[in-house]
């Protein structure tokens, strides 16, 4: 691939604008709540972009446009169900708790709320993640700018990758160094900004294309522009997961986890300059959420679906009388050819880096790389000039998602590991301090872990699994310390360890379908096949989750209860509801949160 | 914070969207825009982006944010 002047200049002015807001804003740092909680004084709409953009990285924008094309318009359900009730729900219920409870992050909370060890199982297996996560990021990126020769000509091939990732890790360093968790924040704006931009004219010419999303659906087998038909069971649709799976799994556990206890994003809602603000961070954060599948689940399906380079209109007229004749010999045959074979469109047959041979599967078929999808459909309808904005965009999107796991392995770190546990006296500009070198520090473990990363043919899947140990049993703490005055510190600490352990043995004992045990699962023994990964994925967390429950329970019920009066401002049973009598009925979350669920549902049904 | 982002948002799109309008506009009966269905993106996209960043810029310039830092901050009142 070459570039020309104008694409390079593109990128060079976004460049310069995320290291120049860093510049900026250096001289407000001046304590470690300007660093670490942005003074909390950011309003409620900076915020609520930045939440949505903190999750935008390379999980969100090549593996969703990787599942579009593999499994169809049915990923969507990681928005629909997996983001928005979730999101709702923390804005409406858990936000006045984490905000007003006056906790600095979500471990924090765990302290306030329980004791000392249940914080420590959180921040440190926090701070492993986000480094981990970030570290995906980063090899993700590195590795895609490798596939496309985004360097060639300018930097010997063997030494792509390794620019690539030092190049970002400093980017990022930089910005963080300076300005804190505010420079996230803007700059995660920013890049919410560019990646509409540059992937909004991408859909709009590929469905010109391929004729819309009748044209889709006509090209399509029909399992993958229904994001419900075949839910009913795990074996008629192409996510392999029935619908008690998809709901409970992703939907209830793996969603709740995520979106309600992530520090990632509940640090973005925390910045807000006000209570009422910080409620409606993650609502306002729900609007777009749910129409970015249109913007990075749909070119997966264009991908798959176009067939030529270019179709002419003759081109054009064939394929309408080829469909007709199909059409015209009967309903039962007309997506009988396309069911067996599903299509690929453009999607390129992936490559071994290492000599360049295609990669077969045990059947001696091709495997397509779905990771490209997004990438290979960017240079197909992208001339010069745009095609700077797009490749912006892309780089943007796995900036955003190592920025917000930076900022907040240091918040975690600086707070809840260095001054709980190491250095509990020191001075404010001593904590400031210590939040830079931490910067410094969680870059260079991504750097590592990055290297580190696995070889999963779809990042998703990888990342999914780790959520699942850490995030799925997390919500059981969570939703019994917040809603459940009984529930005690030992029994929290002793339902997350029982938790935890419960994802790993499930996922010892099960594997999916068609695959060797070892690192997908069956490592202790085989007693349970699932169709696919995805479906073992979400039963560990409902198992996770159920585990933490009934133990949590079980313990709280033989331990001691905190006196209530320690608990108000942390227990929803014991504090004073958020007064809203000064709001007009339009200013009030719950007003945003019935107009969200709303459209979801219209949402679900237009797609059904 | 004393800087608003609808500065820094608006000058990245003023830019970005003037450099593609411009471009397009240069290479307006190019050969290139045959991969993109003979649609001159960078010439109507650039002045979407254009317009949105001036829109943004004015906004940002207009509205004067608390000055930094706020005492008392919300948690210590």
């Amino acid at each position: 691939m070459t570039l020309s002047i104008i694409d390079w200049l593109i990128m060079l002015v976004y460049f310069i604008f995320v290291l120049g807001i860093g510049f900026a804003l250096k001289r407000y740092m001046r304590t470690s709540n300007d660093f670490f909680l942005a003074g909390r004084s950011i309003p409620a709409w900076v915020c609520g972009l930045a939440f949505i953009s903190a999750n935008l990285g390379a999980q969100e924008v090549i593996g969703m446009g990787a599942s579009g094309a593999k499994y169809g318009i049915n990923t969507s359900h990681f928005y629909w169900i997996g983001a928005i009730p979730a999101m709702v729900f923390v804005g409406i219920f858990m936000m006045p708790f984490y905000y007003g409870s006056k906790a600095r992050s979500v471990p924090e909370y765990l302290r306030l709320r329980f004791d000392e060890k249940t914080r420590a199982v959180n921040a440190f297996s926090f701070a492993i993640m986000t480094v981990l996560s970030s570290g995906i990021s980063m090899y993700a990126m590195a590795l895609l700018i490798q596939t496309l020769g985004l360097f060639r000509g300018i930097i010997p091939d063997q030494y792509i990758f390794h620019v690539s990732v030092f190049l970002s890790a400093i980017i990022v360093l930089i910005y963080i160094f300076l300005g804190g968790l505010t420079s996230a924040i803007y700059n995660e704006v920013l890049q919410f900004f560019l990646i509409v931009a540059g992937f909004a004219p991408l859909v709009w010419i590929g469905l010109r294309n391929v004729g819309g999303w009748q044209g889709i659906r006509h090209t399509l087998p029909a399992a993958m522009t229904h994001s419900w038909r075949g839910m009913a069971h795990a074996n008629t649709n192409t996510l392999g997961v029935e619908w008690i799976g998809l709901s409970m799994g992703l939907g209830f556990v793996l969603s709740f986890g995520y979106w309600c206890t992530d520090f990632l994003v509940i640090q973005r809602a925390m910045a807000a300059d006000s209570e009422v603000s910080a409620r409606r961070v993650p609502l306002i954060a729900a609007i777009p959420k749910m129409f970015f599948p249109f913007l990075v689940i749909l070119p997966g399906l264009i991908a798959v679906s176009v067939t030529s380079k270019v179709v002419t209109p003759e081109q054009k007229n064939i394929s309408v009388t080829q469909q007709a004749a199909t059409a015209a010999t009967g309903p039962g045959t007309t997506t009988a050819p396309l069911e067996d074979a599903h299509p690929h469109g453009i999607v390129p047959e992936k490559v071994n880096p290492l000599n360049g041979q295609p990669v077969l599967d045990s059947n001696g078929q091709p495997v397509y790389n779905y990771d490209l999808a997004i990438p290979v459909l960017l240079l197909h309808y992208f001339p010069t000039g745009i095609l700077g904005l797009g490749l912006t965009a892309l780089l943007a999107s796995f900036m955003s998602g190592m920025a917000g796991n930076v900022t907040a392995f240091n918040t975690v770190w600086t707070y809840d590991i260095y001054q709980a546990y190491i250095n509990k006296k020191a001075s404010d500009s001593h904590y400031l301090w210590m939040g830079r070198m931490a910067t410094i520090g969680g870059i260079l473990l991504s750097i590592a872990a990055a290297y580190a990363a696995t070889n999963f043919n779809n990042i998703m899947d990888a990342l999914q699994l780790v959520f699942s140990f850490v995030n799925a049993p997390l919500f059981a703490t969570f939703l019994l310390g917040m809603f459940w005055k009984r529930t005690t510190g030992h029994a929290a600490f002793a339902g997350l360890l029982a938790g935890t352990a419960a994802a790993l043995v499930h996922h010892g004992l099960t594997i999916p379908a068609d695959t060797a045990s070892g690192i997908h699962g069956g490592w202790i023994t085989i007693v349970h096949h699932y169709p696919s990964d995805m479906a073992q994925n979400f039963w560990t967390a409902i198992f996770a989750f159920s585990v933490n429950m009934i133990v949590t329970i079980g313990v709280s019920l033989v331990t001691r209860p905190r006196e209530d009066h320690e608990l108000v401002g942390l227990v929803y049973s014991l504090t004073p509801k958020p007064v809203e009598s000064h709001l007009e009925w339009y200013q009030k979350p719950s007003t945003l949160a019935y107009g969200v669920l709303a459209m979801l549902v219209i949402l679900n049904l237009v797609f059904a | 914070m004393g800087l608003d982002i609808r500065i820094p948002l608006g000058l990245i799109f003023l830019v970005i969207g003037g450099i593609m309008t411009i471009f397009g506009f240069i290479t307006r009966h190019s050969a290139i825009y045959s991969r993109s269905l003979d649609v001159n993106l960078n010439l109507g996209w650039g002045l979407i982006m254009f317009f949105f960043g001036l829109a943004m810029y004015l906004v940002g310039r207009r509205q004067r944010w608390q000055d930094d830092p706020v005492n008392p901050r919300p948690w210590e009142r």
